[in-house]
């Protein structure tokens, strides 16, 4: 009857031992896929699940018990606990779905060197970083002939690249795909500094001299931009005149004061153009 | 009305005897204290810029973020023990902040909560874009986690997780975007 007895007792203690030393999971899960949880024994219990999407209490029954999808949409470390026993167990990011794509500037000078960048973060459709390398492809270009397409593939869930922006002026479009996903930017791709500025003078009928420049282009061919500021200048022995002109359809125009002797030149920004020496019968 | 002689003896005794017993107090609240005092030091952060790519990172933003960082785990650590979702306001952004705050109001809805001692954290920079909008970290955080119901304590660890965290540039200081917690490397 004794022995009866330290039987018992010595079973009641080992029970939740034993019941609590088998609680598993088979993992890793993949987000918002659901899971079996083992629990050894029969009867109810009160399942409590710790992790990234929040901490539920459930009365469940021993032996396999299904947790739900919508309990494991996030990635990260779950703990389920049963009876003081408890499983950790990791969820990862499901396939991918979208890409959130920073593409930076979003206004560039044609034909800079590494100017446009572009930084690609993969995601599932909860929102996880899918953290398995990925191809990703960049391309930046006006039109689908021409543009730079460059390849990388994800660390953690991020691609990155820098590149060249291009020669011609206008809306590029910036383009990371990755698998079935495409996620599309605009670069507004503007006309880079004048290349060279070329101008003529002229006498008008009141005796002032009437400056105008070329076609304003940058070393690439684009038209720089109306409403650019071009500087006049004309030094002769009363002083120096400035005039500033706007580029209005491609070319800037100005009147200097007449002068029977003077050195003109020509500017835009940090660009030089060409100087006249005007004077005489000129 | 004038005191003898013998009054004021025993006024300098019960002076001195309660100017002992106030240094005696203040001696054992002192020792009392000093443990808390390591205490409110603070969880350990160290952080390993050298591998970041595929820019550098400059010191004053190290410091920034590691002091950035460590604000943010102390209010995570804070509303998850305390289920008060809004003290995550001002160092979590975007996803992580929304993701954090649902999980809180779902703990507290069912009495539960976490209540989480932190050891420190070793943090490594491995992705900082170009143009300085994002940046990317792996931390390696020592964490004892209890998990409670009401009162009760369900079950404990101590654990070495491993996250990956996205922060980006605010106006003053850098938030935390993305933190997810990944399996052993």
């Amino acid at each position: 009857m004794n022995l009866l007895k330290r039987g018992i007792v010595f079973a009641m203690l080992l029970a939740p031992v034993l019941c609590s030393a088998q609680l598993s999971i088979a993992g890793p899960v993949q987000a918002g896929a659901g899971a079996m949880l083992q629990a050894p024994g029969s009867g109810s219990a009160t399942l409590y699940l710790f992790g990234p999407t929040g901490a539920i209490k459930r009365s469940v029954q021993r032996g396999t018990i299904a947790i739900l999808g919508d309990d494991l949409k996030l990635a990260g470390r779950y703990t389920a606990i049963l009876d003081g026993s408890s499983a950790s167990f990791y969820v990862t990011a499901a396939p991918l779905a979208r890409i959130s794509f920073i593409a930076r500037p979003s206004r560039v000078p044609a034909a800079a060197s590494g100017a446009v960048l572009g930084s690609a973060f993969l995601f599932d459709r909860y929102q996880n970083l899918v953290l398995a390398p990925t191809p990703v492809t960049f391309r930046l270009g006006t039109d689908a002939a021409t543009g730079e397409d460059r390849y990388s593939n994800s660390h953690n869930g991020v691609a990155w690249v820098q590149l060249n922006s291009g020669r011609s002026s206008g809306p590029a479009q910036f383009i990371a795909s990755a698998g079935d996903v495409s996620v599309r930017r605009v670069v507004q791709q503007v006309a880079a500094d004048p290349c060279a500025i070329r101008m003529n003078a002229t006498r008008a009928a009141d005796g002032s001299i009437l400056v105008e420049t070329a076609p304003i282009q940058d070393c690439s061919g684009n038209a720089v931009p109306d409403g650019t500021i071009v500087t006049f200048t004309s030094v002769d022995r009363a002083g120096r005149s400035t005039v500033d002109a706007r580029i209005k359809r491609g070319f800037a125009r100005a009147e200097l004061p007449a002068s029977s002797g003077a050195t003109l030149s020509v500017a835009a920004g940090v660009v030089m153009g060409n100087e006249i020496h005007w004077g005489g019968g000129q | 009305m004038i005191s003898q002689p013998s009054d004021k003896h025993a006024d300098i005794r019960y002076l001195s005897l309660a100017a002992r017993a106030t240094i005696a107090l203040c001696l054992l609240f002192g020792i009392a204290s000093f443990p808390t005092a390591i205490h409110a030091a603070g969880p350990e952060y160290s952080l390993n810029t050298s591998s970041a790519s595929p820019r550098t990172v400059e010191d004053t933003t190290a410091a920034s973020i590691e002091r950035d960082y460590a604000h943010a785990w102390k209010s995570l650590v804070a509303a998850l023990e305390a289920n008060r979702a809004e003290l995550l306001t001002e160092n979590f952004t975007g996803t992580a902040r929304q993701r954090w705050q649902q999980a809180i109001d779902i703990q507290r809805q069912n009495g539960l909560s976490r209540r989480i001692v932190d050891h420190g954290h070793s943090l490594r920079v491995i992705f900082y874009s170009l143009d300085g909008s994002s940046l990317q970290l792996e931390d390696v955080a020592d964490l004892e986690i209890e998990y409670r119901d009401g009162g009760k304590v369900l079950s404990s660890e101590h654990i070495k997780s491993r996250y990956l965290v996205l922060l980006t540039p605010a106006e003053n200081s850098w938030k935390i975007r993305i933190l997810e917690e990944l399996p052993p490397s």
